[in-house]
């Protein structure tokens, strides 16, 4: 979809009930791309794990024979040809059967069900943090351009920018649990356990977003309608909410919705360091393991997330500016 | 100017407002299931143990990786145990035995033990311990220890174990044996099983927090001495730094898979750590048969004294490693003590690689990131000083398994790896690494194997040790690997608890105190 507005959004909505009958036919468009993707995806994770290496050899004890590890092998269904696999894993799928863990012994929806709270939690978390963080700083940087607000704040988006997730949680811990004793150094057991990850899982987003929030308001400030609008005596506020707000959160939004996506990707490293029990942690033992339908199921939901976050996102583009749905479905 | 300010100070009171949203949305934290349990039975303290990953089953009939043993050898009683002193097989479950043949052994099962549901404990509920792991429908982890066993019978308090050959490490296989209540396996399943087991040991099963935390309590039932500790969080914290965090800023009094690098930062934070030497071997193998200039044992032979060992024992492993003379650790059974220790002499070793031909020529060794990076580069420049040169290819476990276990032989020349057979036995260790055609061979000696294979069927304590005493002969002769050193397992603790662990990393907690 190409972003294509010049000038201001006018403030009344354009278009009505009328503008609807496109739009849920793009919808239609959009779910059916979004089943070929999650196909391709499957299929292309499927074929990858099954050549990067043998789980039944990670499972036999160190004394098995070849033997015993064919046997290993085939229990788990790994003995015949990879395309009857895929089939069969395809005609389980359909029936909502995503495979049993091999090593953990329980379904791999039920691992996964059992993760997701947590990693969803940090998530929104961590989200939360970056849209009040990135979005407060890069108006005040972008108001006080050249100023006190944009001296303080620059280093420490530039800073959040620059540190690693290992790093800046380790540090946290070293700060927070070991030196003061404020804060709980890993696991879930207290409700303050979820600020230290959400801070360090927030530190690099909310930097981006407040980059991309600073560039976006400081473009809109030089427009006429905020001149024309300070003229006619506008209050502060009113030229927020009523102008500017509508105008830069389309870039803004669009840099939250690719942030989102990263939140999840990166909640892998953040929940390693403070033994959050989220999906993350689930990841990186089953691609250790070679646990070939808990990896499969992962890879499955991730790609989920990211076509759903997309989809939300375009959906709300055309709330904020109608031209945006209306050109989208007249170009294609 | 002013106009500016004043957009400031809106923009900051947006940001508080919006801050005040997201605190709503942070301070809950749903999904969080039960934990924090065990405040059941009496008073005592509980003890908060950070283990490196989580459980991969909490069924004793499936995983046996450390961590799964760390959590469920406290649910469940073994049939028999080790002596932690002497390393002997010592009775638990089992009161005594007796080896009525050759492949014939009785058991007499202790009376009054009862599961925590309340059941007692039968030689019927051990026999079926047995034949759980030999099932090939139950794809348990553990079958290959248990393999020489051809079947397992109880009736009344006598167990009767029958094996295929007469098998001199199958007492040492029944220690780790866990016994589980066969009715309450039958009714509940094997998967409802796995998520809430019940056993007979001194701890019983509170909760779970699947991937994040077992919560365990003192079982008033126990047979045995009541434990000093009440109740036990076992936490999965697989980052080392955040484990060694956790123990300083107090919020676990019990650590494990410490490193020899976090001792320091340890004991400066007035904490302790804990170590024992264990049956784990660090060694190197050598591709024997399409391993290039490996080939040659000349080549082999040079570049056991092309390592500095002492350096990696002191200087890398700061001292939490001993010394070996082969592919064993002196505790286990066979361990050839009239063979002297590697020596380390480059000079020599640089004239054997050139009588040999094979200066200058290229060496591939394969290790993963299981194994420390830094051993495998020390010896990466230990070897290229004596003149040969060596690549590291480093791939993950699944892919280096793949690699080196493959029959075609061809990954390389040396690989680097660890080995421990839980079961304190020379057969458990030069048998999958050096007889001919198994999985990690890359090496064939007929008469090596024949003298291995001999001594997996023989009984008699003195002749085998004499047998595995010419069998590491010859690898001392064609050295298809080198025993670099013996590893200390490591544990990070406060100085509120008293435990000395042991050998066999028996994680028992009812061995252990915790002041408050």
């Amino acid at each position: 979809m190409t972003v294509s507005t010049a000038g201001p959004v006018p403030w009344r909505r354009s278009g009505g009930a009328r503008a609807w009958l496109p739009i849920t036919r793009y919808l239609g468009a959009r779910a059916g791309q979004a089943v070929i993707a999650l196909l391709g995806v499957t299929t292309a994770v499927f074929f990858a794990l099954r050549l990067s290496g043998d789980p039944a050899q990670l499972l036999a004890p160190q004394n098995a024979t070849q033997q015993q590890i064919d046997q290993i092998r085939q229990q788990l269904g790994l003995s015949v040809p990879v395309w009857r696999q895929y089939l069969n894993y395809l005609g389980d799928l359909l029936h909502g059967n995503l495979g049993y863990s091999y090593v953990q012994h329980e379904p791999a929806l039920t691992l996964l069900t059992q993760r997701l709270p947590y990693t969803v939690n940090l998530t929104l978390a961590a989200l939360a943090l970056t849209i009040v963080l990135g979005v407060g700083a890069g108006m005040i940087m972008a108001l006080t351009r050249g100023g006190w607000g944009e001296r303080l704040l620059m280093p420490l988006v530039l800073a959040g920018q620059a540190m690693p997730a290992f790093w800046t949680g380790i540090l946290l811990i070293l700060v927070f649990s070991v030196t003061f004793h404020v804060l709980p150094s890993s696991g879930d057991n207290t409700a303050t356990s979820l600020i230290m990850p959400a801070v360090t899982l927030a530190s690099l987003s909310a930097a981006t977003v407040a980059r991309v929030t600073r560039g976006a308001v400081l473009e809109q400030l030089s427009r006429d309608y905020i001149r024309t609008a300070r003229s006619k005596g506008a209050g502060t506020w009113r030229l927020i909410w009523r102008h500017l707000l509508r105008n830069v959160s389309v870039p803004v939004l669009t840099v939250l919705a690719l942030e989102t996506a990263n939140l999840l990707g990166g909640s892998v490293v953040t929940e390693m360091i403070f033994a959050w029990p989220g999906v993350g942690q689930l990841t990186i033992q089953s691609v250790n393991d070679r646990d070939f339908p808990v990896v499969q199921a992962i890879v499955i939901l991730a790609a989920t997330i990211y076509i759903v976050i997309n989809l939300i996102t375009d959906i709300i583009y055309g709330f904020i500016d109608p031209r945006i749905a209306v050109t989208s479905t007249e170009a294609g | 100017m002013r106009a500016h300010l004043r957009f400031c100070v809106a923009a900051l009171a947006t940001t508080a407002l919006a801050g005040g949203l997201a605190a709503c949305s942070t301070s809950g934290t749903p999904g969080s299931s039960a934990s924090g349990g065990g405040s059941g039975s009496a008073a005592g303290p509980t003890l908060t143990v950070d283990l490196s990953s989580y459980p991969a089953s909490l069924d004793p009939g499936l995983q046996y990786d450390t961590e799964s043993y760390s959590v469920y050898r406290n649910i469940f009683d073994q049939l028999l145990h080790r002596d932690p002193a002497t390393e002997q097989v010592v009775p638990w479950l089992a009161t005594s035995w007796k080896q009525q043949n050759a492949t014939t052994w009785t058991f007499t099962i202790r009376k009054g033990v009862k599961f925590s549901d309340g059941e007692p404990l039968t030689a019927a509920d051990a026999a079926f311990s047995i034949e759980r792991i030999l099932d090939p429908k139950f794809a348990s982890q553990q079958q290959a220890n248990f393999s020489a066993i051809a079947s397992a019978a109880g009736s009344g308090n006598t167990l009767t174990i029958t094996t295929k050959f007469p098998s001199p490490t199958l007492l040492s296989y029944l220690t780790t044996l866990s016994v589980v209540p066969e009715a309450y396996v039958k009714k509940v399943g094997n998967a409802a099983f796995n998520l809430h087991p019940v056993g007979s040991g001194p701890y019983e099963f509170v909760s779970s927090t699947p991937g994040s935390e077992v919560t365990v309590k003192r079982n008033p039932q126990y047979w045995g001495p009541k434990p000093q500790i009440a109740s036990v969080d076992c936490r999965a914290v697989t980052d080392i730094a955040t484990r060694a965090a956790d123990l300083q800023s107090g919020q676990a009094q019990l650590a494990d898979s410490m490193t020899p690098d976090n001792v320091a930062q340890l004991k400066s934070a007035s904490l302790q750590a804990l170590s024992t030497p264990t049956e784990r071997v660090s060694y190197l193998a050598f591709n024997t048969i399409h391993g290039g200039p490996t080939d040659n044992a000349k080549v082999r032979q040079a570049i056991s004294e092309a390592i500095n060992y002492s350096a990696l024992d002191d200087d890398l492993e700061k001292g939490y490693a001993s010394p070996v003379n082969s592919v064993l650790t002196p505790l286990n059974i066979g361990y050839p003590k009239s063979l002297p220790n590697y020596k380390y002499d480059p000079a020599q070793a640089k004239q054997m690689i050139k009588q040999a031909g094979a200066a200058g020529q290229t060496v591939i060794m394969a290790t993963s990131p299981t194994y420390s990076a830094t051993i495998v580069q020390a010896i990466q420049a230990d070897i290229q000083a004596v003149g040969l040169n060596v690549k590291i290819q480093s791939t993950d476990q699944a892919t280096y398994l793949q690699k080196v276990q493959s029959p075609s032989h061809n990954w390389g020349s040396i690989r680097f790896g660890q080995w421990s057979c839980s079961c304190l036995d020379a057969d458990g260790v030069a048998y999958p690494l050096f007889h001919t055609g198994t999985i990690w061979s890359s090496y064939s000696n007929p008469a090596f194997d024949q003298l291995v294979e001999k001594a997996r069927e023989t009984l008699a304590p003195a002749t085998r040790d004499s047998l595995y005493a010419q069998a590491y002969g010859i690898l001392a002769k064609d050295v298809p690997g080198i025993g670099l050193f013996q590893i200390d397992a490591i544990y990070g603790a406060s100085t509120k608890l008293q435990w000395k662990p042991d050998a066999q990393q028996d994680f028992f907690v009812a061995d252990m105190k915790l002041s408050s």
